[in-house]
């Protein structure tokens, strides 16, 4: 190579990487053109908001919500945004109470079929617009609208006479739902469901501009013209969400008046710590130094309980677990009061039952399968397997956030080993599996979770337990419990009620159909300035309760 | 593909013929640098733990003591123990088996018999067939590594829980067989990546080998391509392949670590360094238990820096010769 | 090299055809859909095959690809399943740009600190200096980015207080003197990641450089260079690195994949909105138009960026016959 040469070269060679970088950079940036069909673009906009603290500014973390359609919704992370900025004929008070929200009252006909509800005269929508009776109407025939296809309204609004028809395209409204004047709505159901008032809380009956869905069915929830006591500000993907006070809220603009949600920026608890957060959730490393009630931080400390119970299920059409002595034998031989005492340091208790603290029903005396060695083996030998080498292999199905999700797990496995003698293989799957294998029965034996989505007891023991559920993912069939259960869903009198209910969870309980394994909690710290925070167990519109004062 | 993709030489190296004398040779030369000595040391004592793990490890990998969780190291338990009290140095020697089964189950499936394959074919045989092996790994490595790793796991492991169960009602069966058929889908979509490194390093050597006289006396003598491929090129460059590939090992390893740290590599109870890794990280668990992430940590650390060292010295000897 | 060039774009859609189909076939093969996992708690079949159905996930997977193929060609890459109401452009280009700024800047980093080091390892060959540099350069890239980050984390941002914990606030932060002078500073967010990215990319960069700068200098035009009587510095700046340039105009093609691929363990770990962390979360919940449009821009990327690393070589090296079969 001659100088010029080397020179060129390096030169090229320079050349070659700027533009390397500079195509790179630009094949990104023209791929970046606006969002096809027009809508507002939250997504992408710019700018940036003031994270300070504030009088009347919250800051919470947060993660995105799959969706803001409340016909969409099936999470509680979505439900958390929704319930803020829409608002339902009926809503969950802080004690759980449920009372009238759109509606300022309702009456229910004798027979317990017919609901008249009564709207409230200044509900209005964010943009101003009264909310009228057709609001109502046209609301749920849009939830149960095949092209919204609802997830959720096939469980919620069935019982409203003719909305199975419109969701099953037999029918292009929902015959049950009658407009009466401009402010009553008169809602007729199947049957006499004492229940059915607490449906109408959950997402799925929320109030919609029907006109701006129409317009633009994918994305108006970007801006959504509410009922609820927050309007959507800003949402950017990944980074933030901001709700603003609405000051047309009917029950009086809301004292908090900017809540800021942060996605980014790791640990919240030592974000907290900065003041860039005003509340922050306590994990198991952290706990010590929290309940520390003479620290920093064990002054701010608040904990609660959550509608929300995790439990060990087993596939009852699935060898061993097809006898009920088998699933009552896993049950005695572990230790739950232990497992979360040690490995999760009394962040959640063992449960008592499968009905949750503060839930109708509830009480508080332990109905679960006690830790009892010589019982679980007794169990066994009563089974048609007799001991643990007659039973086949059994493997227990997980999703595995990550490699070592379920430590917990594995000490349960341990403890079968070494009470009953038994092996089992436990298998992590990614979420999207398990769901599937889930839904489909093809688990032996799992490990899951449950979240209540109104507060009565139907919301998990007839949807998870009556034989022709289609959420009985685990074969369970019980002739008794069936018959019990279809006895209270038409049940007038609540004692009486929750009575049977009672009856069944016990049954249940003796029938190893769930192990119950802990009640969920929460453990959180609030920055002093913030007054009236509280955490419910369920998602509920809880933010006009609270103000900030700094 | 930086987690995936071996770390192979950006230089083609001269090939020659390598005989006994050539492996003396080179083991000669190794020997003097004393860095890829006492990293071959660090090795063999983390390896050899891992296969003598069942002999020497003072706890099974499995046993619980919940009243004893969470404690910095003492006589009994000299790294330490985890949430559920298990021993966490018996612990780290059965992750360290786990990643020497993984790793040298993908370099023969992957490297060795896939990569190696297709590079002698590529290489000898040239033309459409060399132009559509180097396509077909160009599209490999064109995937992005991790995602597809991910996807191809979760596509395989329903087949091979049906085949893990299959095999563990062997005559034989149990344990072990039933073990090595669930990593099954781990080999196998690490081997779909792994490969292609491997078949480019093959095929470079191949090329230079081909116009040597011994190859073409013996194609005028009328050998068959697979003979000759067999018989004449394999042998001529098998040492310093091996050689080439026991250097990339810490890649294999590393990757394997990265999988099931993500959830989808090896499967509890089985342990594994990325499991326990995944234990110990996050800010707040560093700062309460520390040595649930620095003892995995370091025992992965000292075999990947080993891995590093020795491939280094390993490359300068190769280009020496 | 005009004939080179098009015969290997002419290749190009048939290798999207087939990255695209297998990406399409192998998420769907496996168990599991972005309809389970979006409706959460609500199993009941029918409504999720009418869902499906909505959602064009019916057919067989022929039928489907089909379906979406014809969309992508005309540059509608679909909807997300799982964040529902965007498409997947809207979703994807922010986290890109993202990654790509973070990435960029790392680019530059490794190759800037790490040429020197290189230069420097080989201007000592055979003292103490040299394996010193390698093997520290080494080690620094042994160490796993998820073994390292969370002391790192602990030691800077809660024990010291000095970065955040994690997040991402853009290249450039406002620096207020006494409320009044605005100074722009690099945004504190940018340390953490730049630290995890570029250091263990030193060593790769730095023995590249090293192993070419001995062998050029064996050479004989460098010889003649220092028989000329040219101290060795100005052998070393003026003939040894241009031509050590032409393994690092690889090495640089092929690094700068990761602009559109972004880091998974990084960007997850630290909670940074770029394209890694995406993708992984898409694969998770295998939201399938994500998954695909995410995986053809890294294919297409890489491609590319390939034939342009061949053909910068070929620039520089006339040696380097392109098409011929004996480039490695």
């Amino acid at each position: 190579m001659t100088g010029q040469k080397r020179i060129l070269a390096a030169l090229l060679g320079a050349l070659a990487v700027l533009v390397l970088i500079i195509g790179g950079l630009s094949a990104v940036l023209l791929l970046s053109g606006g969002p096809k069909g027009g809508g507002s673009n939250t997504a992408t906009s710019g700018g940036t908001v003031d994270t300070k603290p504030a009088s009347g500014r919250l800051r919470l973390p947060g993660t995105d919500p799959l969706t803001l359609d409340p016909a969409l919704a099936t999470d509680s992370g979505s439900a958390e945004y929704i319930v803020e900025i829409f608002s339902g004929l009926m809503t969950i008070a802080p004690d759980l109470k449920i009372v009238p929200d759109l509606a300022e009252s309702y009456q229910v006909s004798d027979d317990g079929k017919t609901f008249t509800f009564k709207l409230r005269d200044n509900a209005v929508f964010h943009d101003g617009r009264s909310v009228e009776a057709s609001d109502v109407k046209c609301s749920f025939e849009r939830a149960a609208s095949r092209t919204t296809a609802s997830p959720t309204a096939p469980v919620y609004l069935n019982d409203i006479i003719g909305a199975n028809d419109m969701m099953t395209g037999r029918a292009q409204n929902i015959s049950g739902i009658e407009v009466v004047d401009k402010k009553t709505v008169k809602i007729t159901i199947d049957a006499p469901k004492p229940y059915f008032i607490a449906k109408l809380t959950y997402t799925t009956a929320m109030v919609v501009d029907c006109k701006q869905a129409q317009q633009n069915p994918r994305n108006w929830t970007r801006s959504p013209n509410g009922t609820g006591p927050y309007r959507l500000t800003d949402w950017r993907v990944g980074e933030r969400i901001v709700l603003e006070s609405n000051p047309k809220y009917y029950l009086g603009a809301p004292k908090v008046s900017q809540v800021l949600y942060q996605f980014t920026g790791g640990s919240a608890l030592t974000r907290f710590e900065n003041n860039e957060l005003d509340i922050a959730s306590i994990s198991v490393n952290d706990i010590d130094r929290v309940r520390d009630k003479n620290s920093a931080l064990g002054k701010l400390y608040q904990t609660s309980t959550d509608f929300t119970i995790s439990y060990i299920a087993f596939n009852a059409k699935n060898a061993p677990f097809d006898d009920a002595n088998v699933r009552r034998a896993f049950g005695l031989a572990i230790d739950r009061s232990k497992v979360t005492s040690v490995t999760f340091n009394n962040m959640i208790s063992p449960a008592t039952g499968i009905l949750p603290p503060q839930l109708p029903g509830f009480t508080p005396d332990d109905k679960s399968l006690k830790f009892n060695p010589d019982a679980a083996k007794a169990a066994l030998a009563a089974s048609k397997y007799k001991n643990a080498a007659g039973l086949p292999p059994i493997t227990m199905t997980e999703i595995g956030g990550g490699a070592s999700a379920g430590l917990d797990t594995q000490a349960y496995i341990e403890q079968w080993k070494q009470v009953l003698g038994v092996t089992v293989q436990v298998k992590q799957q990614d979420t999207a599996s398990f769901f599937e294998d889930q839904q489909k029965g093809r688990l032996q034996m799992f490990n899951a979770g449950w979240v209540m989505d109104y507060p009565d007891p139907e919301d998990v023991l007839d949807l998870k337990f009556y034989s022709k559920s289609t959420l009985n993912d685990i074969g369970y069939s019980n002739p008794d419990v069936d018959r019990i259960l279809e006895q209270a869903r038409i049940e007038r009198d609540p004692g009486k009620r929750l009575a049977q209910y009672q009856d069944v969870e016990k049954r249940l309980i003796n029938d190893g159909a769930w192990l119950p394994l802990y009640f969920g909690g929460t453990h959180q710290v609030v920055n002093a300035s913030v007054k009236g925070w509280f955490n419910p167990p369920m998602v509920i519109p809880r933010l006009r309760y609270i103000s900030v004062d700094r | 593909m930086t987690t995936v993709a071996p770390a192979s030489d950006l230089h083609s190296p001269a090939a020659a013929a390598a005989s006994r004398g050539a492996v003396a040779l080179f083991w000669e030369r190794l020997r003097k640098k004393k860095l890829a000595m006492m990293s071959l040391v660090v090795i063999v004592l983390i390896y050899g733990g891992g296969i003598l793990a069942p002999v020497i490890a003072p706890y099974s990998y499995t046993q619980q003591n919940i009243d004893q969780a969470l404690q910095g190291p003492s006589r009994a338990h000299p790294l330490g123990t985890d949430r559920l009290g298990r021993d966490m140095l018996s612990r780290s020697l059965y992750s360290a088996r786990t990643t020497l089964v993984v790793s040298v189950a993908v370099l023969v499936s992957g490297s060795l018999l896939i990569g190696n394959g297709l590079g002698l074919i590529a290489g000898y045989r040239g033309g459409w067939v060399d132009n559509m092996i180097m396509r077909v790994g160009e599209i490999f490595s064109s995937l992005p590594g991790l995602p597809m790793l991910i996807l191809v796991n979760a596509a395989l492991s329903p087949r091979v829980d049906e085949f893990a169960k299959w095999a563990a009602r062997l005559p034989g069966g149990g344990g072990v067989v039933h073990d090595f058929a669930s990593y099954s889908s781990i080999f196998a979509a690490l081997s779909l990546f792994f490969w292609v490194g491997t078949a480019r390093y093959v095929r470079s050597l191949v090329l230079q080998l081909r116009e040597r006289d011994f190859i073409l006396a013996a194609q005028a003598l009328g050998a068959s391509t697979p003979r000759i491929l067999v018989r004449h090129l394999l042998p001529n460059i098998a040492f310093i392949v091996v050689l080439q590939l026991s250097a990339t090992l810490g890649s294999v390893a590393g990757t394997e670590v990265a999988l099931t740290w993500f959830g989808v590599g090896v499967q509890p109870p089985t342990p594994s360094f990325g499991a326990m890794i995944y234990d110990g990280s996050g800010t707040r668990t560093f700062q309460a238990y520390p040595h649930l992430l620095l003892v995995p940590g370091l025992f992965v650390s000292s075999l990947l820096f080993a891995f590093a060292l020795l491939g280094d010295a390993v490359n300068d000897v190769i280009r020496d010769r | 090299m005009t004939g080179y060039v098009i015969r290997r774009l002419a290749i190009l859609p048939l290798t999207l055809f087939i990255v695209s189909f297998f990406t399409f076939a192998i998420a769907r093969y496996g168990p599991g859909d972005p309809v389970t996992v979006a409706a959460g708690q609500v199993r009941d079949p029918e409504v999720l095959e009418r869902i499906r159905e909505e959602r064009g996930l019916n057919g067989t997977i022929f039928e489907q690809y089909q379906r979406w193929a014809v969309r992508a060609l005309e540059g509608d890459f679909g909807e997300s399943f799982i964040q529902q109401g965007y498409s997947v452009r809207e979703l994807v280009v922010p986290k890109m740009i993202v990654s790509a700024q973070l990435n960029v800047l790392s680019i530059i980093f490794v190759f800037v600190i790490g040429v020197p080091l290189g230069m420097l390892a080989a201007w000592f060959q055979g003292k103490w200096i040299d394996p010193f540099i390698i093997s520290t350069l080494l080690f620094l890239s042994a160490i796993p980015v998820l073994v390292i980050l969370p002391p790192i984390q602990w030691l800077l941002a809660v024990r010291f207080h000095i970065i955040p914990v994690g997040g991402w606030g853009g290249l450039i932060d406002i620096f207020w003197i006494g409320g009044v002078i605005a100074v722009p500073i690099p945004n504190p967010h940018l340390y953490l990641p730049l630290i995890v990215l570029t250091v263990p990319g030193f060593s790769g960069v730095a023995r590249l450089v090293r192993i070419t700068a001995l062998q050029v200098s064996r050479e004989d035009y460098v010889r003649t260079a220092r028989a000329k009587g040219l101290t060795e510095a100005t052998v070393a700046l003026r003939h040894v690195l241009p031509n050590a340039m032409l393994p690092l105009v690889t090495a640089i093609g092929l690094s700068l994949a990761g602009i559109v691929e972004g880091s998974y363990f990084t960007e997850t770990l630290l909670g940074i909105p770029g394209i890694g962390a995406f993708t992984f979360e898409s694969v998770r919940s295998r939201d399938y138009d994500v998954i695909l449009a995410t995986t053809l821009i890294v294919a297409v990327f890489f491609i590319v960026m390939n034939l342009l690393t061949d053909l910068a070589y070929a620039r520089i090296d006339p040696r380097v016959r392109l098409g011929a079969s004996n480039v490695s």
